[in-house]
């Protein structure tokens, strides 16, 4: 099995976060680690490989500093690592993303390919779909398991609905977005720490993927950042229980708008 | 000059810092109210393997430079201050000297279980009379053909109730005073030696702490860990400076947990209708203690850095010990107090953390003593 897995660096939980005044951009606080869906595309990842044997490769596209979420999957234990990088690439929407990843992804080979549902910093999850399409093979996302059968090419994964699972028999190579509750990520043991420093990350700008920058150009454009609204201070209602509960049953329905 | 951390560094920090926010922190509460040593957290971490830091690969151990060593005792102390004890135990002081002197055998025997975490062990330092003034040591050490016969009783032992051996501080020569001191190594099971009492203590619980008794213990010549009986002295202020800068490392650790959880609590605790944090008092507290610690930092990783070089660190280690416990001691205050009376309530972490930081006030040398000393190194002998 050879199994492909897209990683992406994010901003760390607890990094503060802050629109710019003019709606520009955003200020991040320099404090990244690995996408936490995507933590479980590589256990999962890693987990068939135990299985069926094989190769796990992860691939990051972001600036220099994403080195290091393919360390941290290194130490979990994947054997390979690619760093895609390039200028043109600034300004990329999740179409251009998906096409280097999907051009990226022929010239490795894979059987199949996992992710994260989505990444925490832009939510759109819909870069692995994307992928999928450019590639041609089917896809499943927000998959909560997994098992895989090499010998019968096929793969039997679950999905959570809304009330229920779904079970999906799909052909591979295929593509499956991870969603929590897949599995428990792994604590990277020592030696695959070691390893992970020492590792050769290798590199890749468009050109080495046969593409150019017309060809990964965003359609749509980000207009402007708006900030969440400010949470507006907590109000106390006075008097006697029988009012209070009134007034508050009124603020619920009428301002609130919650019943 | 260069004061950033190198990338491997810098990876190592943030993996270390994730494995412990993911399998210590959430556990810090429950091993302090408990005051059990937590045998399943213990099996669970150290089969990951990060015991053997310090020492070279042959011996399952991955040959770390000192900076790197530091940051990982600062890391797993921010998350259990009990369990960090046991676990640096293990790596520093209680293989020490198995590693530097023990036959190929004995290394086998005891270096490599106690890196894999399948040995626990520690060093007897600490007797009823003597503590950082360890001249006075009455454990001996008496030569018996192929035998030495240990008697003495340790105490404040880490570890001591429940090690698989023990590397044993005993004078040869009580008329030689610190150049009558050597080091021996005791293993579970030794004929004569037995386990005492074990402390109650205000902080680092979970970590067990306690009595060693050496009554006519006989162990084979062998287990002399030394070369020259002249030298054990030299040799221990090798890894004095070593465990000073650690309990440094240790220092930060606390007050990073202690600052982390006061920050946290100061951005959403309302007072007067606007969260305590927008308050100039409050922030004068986070910049003081924010400064400070990092202070405490550079001193830690540059006397750590001396120790890479080979360079004699034997001043700097005592300022980064004696200023990162000071300085962790005042964080931890400043914690509760941003705390409010919550700071005093046993349910909220401040409180534990103000009692855990007590001990590096005494553990690795008391401050009056390391003060004199450094004080003796500044100033000559007159």
């Amino acid at each position: 099995m050879e199994i492909i897995c897209f990683i992406k660096q994010v901003p760390d939980n607890e990094a503060q976060v802050e629109v710019k005044g003019d709606g520009t951009g955003v200020n991040v606080e320099e404090r990244y680690g690995l996408n936490f869906f995507d933590s479980l595309a590589v256990e999962e990842a890693l987990r068939i490989k135990e299985k069926a044997g094989g190769k796990v490769t992860a691939i990051t596209l972001g600036p220099e500093r994403s080195v290091e979420v393919l360390r941290t999957a290194i130490a979990m234990g994947v054997d390979e690592a690619h760093l895609i990088s390039d200028f043109s690439l600034q300004e990329g929407d999740e179409a251009s993303t998906a096409r280097v990843l999907a051009e990226a992804a022929k010239k490795i080979g894979y059987d199949l390919i996992l992710c994260g549902r989505e990444a925490f910093d832009d939510s759109s999850g819909a870069v692995g779909p994307m992928v999928a399409e450019f590639l041609g093979i089917p896809a499943v996302s927000v998959v909560t398991k997994v098992e895989v059968h090499p010998e019968e090419r096929k793969a039997v994964v679950e999905r959570e609905m809304e009330g229920g699972k779904e079970e999906i028999e799909l052909p591979l190579p295929a593509l499956l977005t991870a969603q929590k509750g897949l599995n428990e990520p792994r604590v990277p043991p020592v030696m695959g720490v070691m390893k992970a420093m020492k590792a050769e990350i290798k590199r890749w700008n468009l050109g080495d993927l046969g593409l150019d920058a017309q060809e990964v150009a965003p359609r749509g454009k980000t207009i402007r950042y708006v900030p969440p609204p400010k949470r507006p201070p907590v109000r106390y209602i006075k008097g006697e229980p029988q009012e209070m509960v009134k007034e508050l049953v009124e603020l619920l329905r009428d301002e609130a708008k919650v019943i | 000059m260069d004061f950033r951390l190198t990338e491997e560094q810098e990876f190592f920090r943030k993996t270390i810092a994730d494995v412990v926010d993911r399998l210590i922190v959430p556990r810090a509460e429950e091993i302090d109210q408990k005051d059990e040593f937590p045998w399943d957290l213990w099996r669970e971490f150290t089969k990951l393997g990060y015991l053997g830091l310090r020492y070279p690969e042959e011996y399952g151990g991955m040959n770390m430079d000192k900076v790197t060593t530091m940051i990982f005792y600062e890391e797993i102390t921010r998350g259990s201050v009990g369990f960090a004890q046991s676990v640096i135990m293990n790596m520093l002081m209680g293989t020490h000297f198995v590693y530097r002197f023990g036959t190929e055998e004995i290394k086998q025997r005891c270096l490599v279980p106690a890196i894999r975490g399948e040995k626990i062990c520690t060093i007897c330092f600490t007797e009823d009379q003597s503590g950082s003034d360890l001249a006075s040591i009455r454990t001996t050490a008496v030569r018996d053909g192929d035998y030495w016969i240990i008697n003495g009783t340790k105490q404040w032992i880490t570890n001591g109730p429940i090690c698989d051996f023990c590397t044993v501080v005993a004078t040869t020569d009580p008329s030689k005073g610190l150049k009558g001191i050597n080091f021996f190594l005791v293993e579970k099971g030794t004929p004569g030696f037995s386990y005492g009492q074990v402390i109650n203590k205000l902080g680092c619980r979970g970590v067990v702490t306690g009595e060693l008794v050496f009554d006519n213990c006989r162990i084979p010549a062998e287990n002399w860990l030394g070369d020259d009986l002249e030298k054990g002295v030299e040799y221990l202020g090798e890894i004095l400076d070593e465990i000073r800068i650690m309990t440094g490392a240790m220092a930060l650790g606390i007050a990073r947990a202690a600052y982390q959880e006061a920050l946290e609590f100061a951005r959403k605790r309302v007072a007067f209708g606007r969260p305590i944090g927008k308050y100039q008092l409050i922030r004068a507290k986070f910049a003081d203690m924010a400064t400070e610690m990092e202070a405490a930092r550079l001193l830690i990783y540059r006397a750590a850095w001396m120790l890479d070089q080979g360079m004699n660190c034997r001043k700097e280690a005592i300022m980064a010990k004696v200023f990162a416990t000071e300085v962790c001691q005042k964080v931890v205050d400043e914690a509760t107090r941003i705390y409010g009376a919550n700071g005093f309530a046993l349910e909220y972490a401040p409180q534990r953390h103000f009692r855990d930081a007590r001990f590096l006030l005494y553990g690795g040398g008391t401050h009056e003593v390391l003060r004199d000393y450094l004080g003796r190194l500044l100033i000559g002998r007159l």
